[in-house]
């Protein structure tokens, strides 16, 4: 067998190349670890969000409650009440954690006391994400628009036309992915510098759909280190990997609703969802890439 | 040292199989001839504002020497136009067409090689938007669309390309194989001939659904040349050998025009490139008007 060097090299980059582009579930999930309960007996369960410590805070928005589970005991304690159905949450770099408080129809901050400062006025808003230089991105399902806040928390829509629900960014934040609860896909669009938002594409396609059913139900996302996507729909938390393709449905805790999902804990490699009444976490192989923490190298 | 020595007995798992499994050599008319005219070959690029707007691609166009600027040229586009042009690797293409169309095996064709689109981040270091998947993967006209709106106009500005179906054909490896079948199977009014390299008919858009359309749908006037092998993938979007036999069964089934070659090879061009001539000539026969028997399948 003779096989000249330069060949060699070329399989090798072939094969890895090929390997690489594959993410099936098996990279994610741990053999044996399944759905694990961190706290029942809400209302609804949604906005999952990661601290800097790798805590946990999620609202109950009927019951007017944003709870924190410990990054280290996974005991859960009452962060806030009075809370105005607050829906979608974020932290920010600056430590504070962004909230949809749509009973107010506002957008605000909420210190480490619980207390507020306003962020947007007049804007209904479902889901967020926070830029780690301090920008929102928020949803407005009601009038169809995905609005941009500033530094200087001027608003002003960047997307129409669509329903948007939930959103994030990908780990580089160069690329807005928006979902739809009806549609079979989810939205990209290239974040420009200024925050305004350039070429739609139905890039992540075609979503899992339970057998009957013409609409996913895609509701909240997050990506980890490595550019996977995950979103919740009633088909269960579908995967995709970086050039958005569908890599596996992991199963939901329960049945019923299943809302969002975030990467938490001190190593931020416990899946958390909010799935109705419940919070459920499991352990994963992967990490979070909240946008507060310097992104690790190749995962932009 | 440890990790040159670690290195070493990775490459020799990963090519020892491999290199029985694809021992797949070129022959002359993969290599230039002399006497051969020798076409030419122009580089690129095409930014995108209808069909995926934001993408950026580079592109190539041949022109075989016969070309005379007054009679409609045959067409032939392949996906990943860069492996496919290349004249060092695999496929080879601008040489084969040279030899091919010199000896009347094909007709007097301009290739049209697209690489996949790519949307680059404006954030400084975020990662660019690549597209290859999307474009290729998705079951949907929208590629077609991108090729008569956009490409086709663009490079009829220069050339002058035929309007004839029977003489516009197709081709791509892995994602681009099913490219070439959904560009045929959603405009057969527009390309009739397809080639497919390790054609990835798998579950990673849905695309494993051709078989079953294809045998649930009134027949369409699509010429198509299958290649795969039997040590071709089997990852989480599916088994490329069995996803290419259902393909051929499907075919045989409506009584399509194909041909289905099934190697030893894995998911590489070596196969589809070493047969290339062959495979091409087959697609093209009959193409002036000398009808060419009806194959079947192998």
């Amino acid at each position: 067998m003779i096989i000249r060097p330069a060949s060699v090299l070329l399989l090798v980059l072939t094969c890895s190349t090929a390997l690489a582009q594959d993410m099936p579930l098996t990279q994610v999930l741990l053999p044996g670890q399944g759905w694990e309960l961190v706290g029942s007996g809400y209302k609804f369960t949604e906005g999952p969000a990661v601290d800097d410590k790798g805590n946990v805070f999620f609202t109950d928005i009927p019951n007017n409650r944003i709870h924190r589970i410990d990054a280290v005991t996974g005991k859960v304690g009452v962060f806030a009440t009075e809370t105005a159905r607050t829906n979608g949450l974020m932290f920010g770099s600056d430590g504070l954690l962004y909230g949809c408080r749509n009973g107010d129809r506002q957008v605000v901050a909420y210190a480490a006391d619980a207390s507020h400062t306003v962020i947007a006025d007049n804007l209904p808003c479902n889901d967020l994400v926070v830029t780690s230089d301090g920008r929102l991105f928020v949803t407005d399902p009601a009038n169809g628009k995905v609005w941009h806040i500033d530094d200087k928390r001027k608003k002003r829509v960047v997307a129409e036309g669509i329903h948007p629900n939930g959103v994030i960014l990908w780990p580089g934040q160069g690329t807005l992915v928006v979902t739809e609860r009806n549609e079979p896909h989810l939205w990209t669009y290239r974040v420009e510098a200024d925050g305004s938002l350039s070429h739609r594409e139905r890039y992540y396609l075609p979503l899992r759909m339970l057998p009957g059913r013409e609409r996913p139900g895609s509701d909240g996302m997050t990506v980890d280190a490595a550019g996977r996507l995950y979103v919740t729909t009633y088909a269960g938390v579908q995967m995709f990997d970086p050039t958005g393709r569908m890599g596996g449905v992991i199963h939901k805790p329960q049945r019923g609703s299943l809302a969002n999902v975030v990467f938490g804990g001190p190593r931020l490699d416990l899946m958390y969802v909010t799935a109705g009444d419940k919070v459920f976490r499991r352990k994963t192989k992967v990490r979070g890439a909240p946008y507060f923490l310097k992104p690790r190298a190749g995962s932009r | 040292m440890t990790i040159r020595l670690l290195l070493i007995s990775n490459l020799l798992l990963f090519v020892a199989p491999l290199s029985a499994q694809d021992n797949y050599k070129l022959g002359p008319d993969s290599m230039v001839q002399d006497k051969v005219p020798q076409g030419s070959v122009t580089q690129h690029k095409w930014t995108s504002k209808k069909v995926f707007p934001g993408t950026v691609r580079d592109y190539w166009i041949y022109v075989p020497k016969q070309y005379n600027g007054r009679t409609p040229a045959a067409i032939m586009v392949f996906q990943d136009g860069g492996t496919y042009v290349n004249t060092k690797r695999q496929f080879r293409v601008p040489t084969v067409f040279d030899n091919l169309i010199h000896k009347g095996g094909m007709p007097v064709t301009i290739g049209i090689f697209i690489n996949p689109g790519v949307i680059p981040a404006t954030r400084k270091g975020a990662r660019p938007r690549r597209n290859r998947s999307f474009e290729y993967d998705t079951l949907s006209g929208q590629y077609a669309r991108f090729l008569l709106e956009e490409i086709l106009p663009e490079v009829s500005r220069s050339y002058k390309l035929t309007d004839d179906a029977e003489l516009r054909a197709i081709g791509g490896i892995s994602s681009g194989g099913i490219c070439a079948w959904s560009v045929a199977w959603e405009r057969p009014d527009k390309f009739r001939k397809v080639l497919s390299h390790v054609g990835s008919f798998t579950n990673i858009r849905g695309g494993h659904h051709y078989p079953a359309m294809i045998r649930k749908t009134e027949r369409k006037p699509i010429r198509i040349f299958l290649q795969d092998g039997t040590n071709d993938l089997d990852n989480l979007h599916g088994s490329w050998p069995l996803a290419n036999r259902q393909m051929a069964a499907a075919l045989k089934f409506t009584k399509y025009d194909y041909r289905f070659v099934m190697g030893t090879g894995g998911h590489n061009g070596r196969h589809g490139g070493a047969i290339l001539p062959e495979s091409l000539q087959w697609l093209w026969r009959g193409w002036n008007g000398k009808s060419g028997s009806k194959d079947k399948a192998k």
